[in-house]
């Protein structure tokens, strides 16, 4: 695929939220390695061994961090995995002696039990359709089992008392100090490269809008299995290290309250952001080791309550409020170089039709929306469907694009039948689908958005950046009419309603679809808005070949640009053709009751 | 017999527990992980009770009063700000929860403590003796269904609420007033949150943590049972039958879980639970 630089990158157009990073943060890294380095000669021997403990939980925090602050997967029971691995390392040490084989066979036994675990969680959870709430829910059972087995395992596990006096590592304070402030390092550097790279904005997209995210291909429920097993492996070497370090294991370890507490450490650290939980975990449980002899039930109390308060009157946590005058705020990265990607040649009228519906029905008991809808479209055809309020269009339209959607007929896109398969694998055989309100990612930026529409073509980079963002020569060219270019830096939702519609027009081009669906584009946008709607969508269809079907109610448009017209009404394709046969038939003129067509009417 | 009076016993303490979140939960969609705290809570109402003296059955409006009370607080300090944000609602009352715990450890200590019964001794069915108490709670779970269903399907407030289940923004439109009807519901949910723990305090000890393990089964029963109140008591019958099924054959350690397992597989299989179908 050869990549042309068609436009310059606005480089000096530093607009919201793309601030200079200062010298804020390396600052603070540095600070923050050389505590790591230095904490031996600086702390005591108790602060030192409740440190080491504490950059155990700090790992665990930041995968908690990464499913929920940045995934938006709220999960009471990430402990569980750091039970696993915790009670992997005492088992294996108790029953099978420390040696350099136990050491190797329980680690990989902690990685793959909790990854393993974990997968299956993630079944259990994400699945199309799933709501949030249940992903929380089944979290919660998690822990709950998961310590029931530990005090059903009898004198094996040790039962409420745990296991402890096996033998483990004869490593020095100082050395575990290292050992467990370099895992920590390790796990912020590499989660920190992920949740920045253009994989890590698949995150970010999922917590923002699942639906979007289907509907560009991105298969939603295996991304969050692959993150929960990966993560869930983490919390299994974090745990085996605590396990090997404490000596005692006990079913607390993989229990609710620490997956909870685990939940307002990231949360009082401030979600989302990484280094704040890291922070949280740490500052906490150094605190709480401190403070619950002295003030046991206070200091829970006080716990309880900042995080009640942060929760409602700073969503954001506590440490980014504090560390904000560093200028580490709201950093994002460089606005990528906008290419060109070569168009895929096309053949009209060689291929498969585009899209075939056959005898499609869609009942909600025994009320049928639809019924026997027949419909072919050719690339190269720009079709109008038209119908009063209620006629069926929208619902029409869900049915070409979600497999589940429709109750009897069969659709076939590009020549694949789509059977019950859900959006993203419509995606895959050509579809692109624009709905009626902007369906973008709000949080994300305009260069990141486009990004996620590739995603399908090309496969994200997991550590890095793309300094290119490529797109077809049509999506380039709405990027370019709409100004979109010059604001690639800007967080969507600070757009105009105009520019979202068109940036989501843009997003769903860069799928580069043999088929364009799209919901009213024309509601809301201003004459010159949709005069360079319709120029687009008129290249499409004549420059480019592709097949677009517009759901519309402004009549003049689809006079302008159609090919031809389908009205819906009651359920029932009830006439197509030119659209002058169909507006000066007598059918039409009734069904939108009056002598004359709606449209004309009011425009004229 | 015994294992016949057992299963509905047990049905009926779920049941009991269950509904106060099932109302918040119904209305809100909002989980409301204070619900152990408020069982806890009330369960040291009726200690109090025992403590000064007064007759048992005081406990019951007492403990009503209390977690209604409770329950406005919370609903206008707490929850009216999150009603956007869903899941920081969730987590909200589970800080709420740490709080009256630990206010509750504050006041009263750790230990273990007891609560008079009401309704000692045993009453003979079919010529079986058989614990008063626990064929009471068959009743009170019955009476607290009917009332329940009489006053969300019956009566104005009802509507109103079901008006504001369906469809808030058409509902607000209409002239009915969104926030009245939550404030109401979470104080009531509330309220039959620490009356559930009077209910369930005699039939064991009295500490602390005693609300955690009943949370997480409330919980999973009302997201199986969606939200009506007959679909709950449906649920608590069979799921009840369930968990006492494997706790006799099995372990009692199985039987505790076998509610959630089970709810979590019959949600992952029917994602819409009982309530549809």
């Amino acid at each position: 695929m050869d990549n042309v630089t068609v436009a310059a990158p606005a480089g000096a157009q530093h607009t919201a939220g793309t601030t200079k990073i200062g010298w804020g943060v390396p600052i603070l890294i540095a600070a923050g390695l050389a505590l790591l380095v230095l904490g031996p000669w600086l702390f005591g021997g108790y602060l030192l061994s409740i440190l080491i403990k504490a950059y155990f939980f700090a790992i665990l925090a930041v995968t908690v961090d990464i499913l929920w602050g940045y995934t938006g997967y709220l999960t009471f029971g990430h402990s569980a995995f750091f039970g696993i691995g915790a009670y992997a390392a005492g088992l294996m040490f108790l029953h099978q002696g420390f040696s350099g084989g136990t050491i190797a066979l329980g680690l990989v036994l902690a990685i793959v039990a909790s990854a393993a675990l974990g997968g299956l969680v993630g079944w259990l959870s994400f699945y199309r359709g799933a709501s949030p709430f249940f992903a929380t829910v089944i979290s919660l059972v998690l822990p709950i089992v998961a310590t029931q087995a530990l005090l059903s395992g009898g004198t094996w596990t040790g039962s409420s008392s745990g296991i402890t006096g096996y033998e483990t590592f004869a490593f020095s304070l100082e050395t575990w100090y290292w050992i467990s402030g370099g895992l920590m390092a390790v796990v912020g550097l590499v989660g920190w490269l992920i949740v920045r790279s253009d994989a890590g904005r698949l995150l970010t997209s999922i917590r923002d809008n699942e639906e979007r995210c289907s509907y560009l291909g991105i298969n939603v429920p295996r991304v969050k299995i692959i993150l929960l097993t990966a993560t869930a492996g983490v919390a299994g070497i974090a745990g085996f290290g605590y396990g090997s370090f404490s000596g005692v294991v006990a079913p607390e370890l993989a229990g609710f309250v620490l997956g909870t507490e685990l939940i307002i450490w990231v949360a009082l650290g401030g979600r989302g952001t990484l280094w704040g939980p890291m922070i949280g975990a740490i500052l906490i449980s150094v605190a709480t080791a401190y403070l619950s002899s002295s003030i046991p039930f206070a200091w829970q109390l006080i716990l309880g309550t900042a995080f009640v308060l942060v929760i409602v009157l700073l969503p954001q946590g506590l440490i980014p409020l504090l560390i904000k005058p560093f200028g580490l705020h709201g950093q994002a990265g460089k606005i990528p170089e906008l290419v060109e990607r070569a168009a895929p040649e096309t053949h009209a009228g060689t291929g498969p039709t585009a899209l075939d519906m056959q005898g499609v029905t869609k009942s909600f008991g025994s009320l049928n929306v639809l019924q026997g809808i027949n419909l072919n479209a050719e690339a190269g055809e720009l079709i109008g469907l038209i119908g009063p309020n209620g006629a069926g269009k929208s619902t029409l339209m869900r049915c070409m694009s979600d497999g589940a959607a429709r109750t009897a007929g069969s659709v076939h896109l590009c020549g694949r039948d789509i059977e019950r398969r859900p959006p993203e694998d419509c995606v895959r055989f050509g579809l692109g689908r624009k709905f009626q309100n902007a369906n973008i990612f709000e949080t994300l930026t305009v260069a990141e958005c486009l990004r996620m529409a590739g995603t399908t073509l090309e496969k994200p980079a997991l550590f890095r950046r793309q300094p290119q963002l490529a797109l077809p020569p049509y999506a380039l060219e709405v990027v370019r009419k709409t100004g979109l270019d010059a604001k690639l830096g800007t967080v969507a939702q600070d757009l105009s309603h105009g520019e979202q519609q068109a940036l989501e027009l843009a997003m769903v081009l860069g799928l580069q679809p043999k088929i364009v669906l799209l919901d009213e584009p024309t509601a809301g946008l201003t004459k010159t808005e949709r005069t360079q709607i319709g120029d687009v969508l008129s290249s499409l269809a004549h420059k480019y070949k592709l097949c677009c079907l517009l759901v519309e109610h402004d009549l003049d448009f689809v006079e302008e640009i159609a090919t031809r017209t389908v009205v819906l009404h009651q359920g029932e394709i009830v006439m197509q053709g030119s659209f002058q046969e169909v507006v000066n038939s007598d059918l039409v003129k009734t069904i939108y009751s009056g002598a004359h067509p709606a449209g004309h009417e009011e425009s004229n | 017999m015994a294992l016949l009076l057992d299963w509905l016993s047990t049905a009926g303490i779920l049941f009991i527990v269950a509904s106060g979140l099932l109302m918040i939960f119904g209305v809100m969609k909002i989980i409301n992980f204070a619900h152990g705290a408020l069982l806890t809570l009330g369960g040291y109402t009726a200690y109090v009770v025992t403590q000064l003296d007064l007759a048992p059955w005081l406990s019951w409006p007492l403990a009503l009063f209390t977690g209604i009370l409770v329950g406005m607080l919370i609903e206008q300090f707490v929850m009216r700000p999150l009603y956007k944000r869903p899941l920081d609602a969730i987590l909200a009352t589970w800080g709420l929860s740490i709080i009256i715990g630990q206010l509750i450890v504050m006041t009263f200590g750790r230990e273990v403590k007891f609560a008079d019964t009401p309704l000692p001794g045993t009453w003979s069915v079919a010529g079986m003796d058989y614990s008063a108490y626990r064929l009471l709670l068959i009743l009170v779970a019955v009476v607290l269904c009917a009332a329940l269903t009489a006053l969300l399907s019956g009566t104005r407030f009802g509507v109103k609420t079901r008006a504001v289940i369906m469809n808030e923004q058409l509902a607000s439109a209409l002239g009915i007033n969104a926030g009245r009807i939550r404030f109401i519901t979470f104080s009531l949910g509330a309220g039959l949150g620490t009356l559930a723990g009077t209910l369930i305090t005699p039939l064991s000890s009295l500490d602390p943590a005693m609300g955690i393990p009943w949370l997480v089964t409330a919980f999973m029963l009302v997201m199986v049972s969606g939200h009506s109140m007959l679909s709950l008591m449906v649920t608590c019958v069979v799921l009840g039958a369930c968990q006492m099924l494997v706790s006799t054959y099995t372990t009692p350690v199985l039987g505790g879980l076998s509610i959630a397992v089970l709810s979590a597989l019959i949600l992952r299989i029917r994602p819409k639970g009982f309530a549809y179908g």
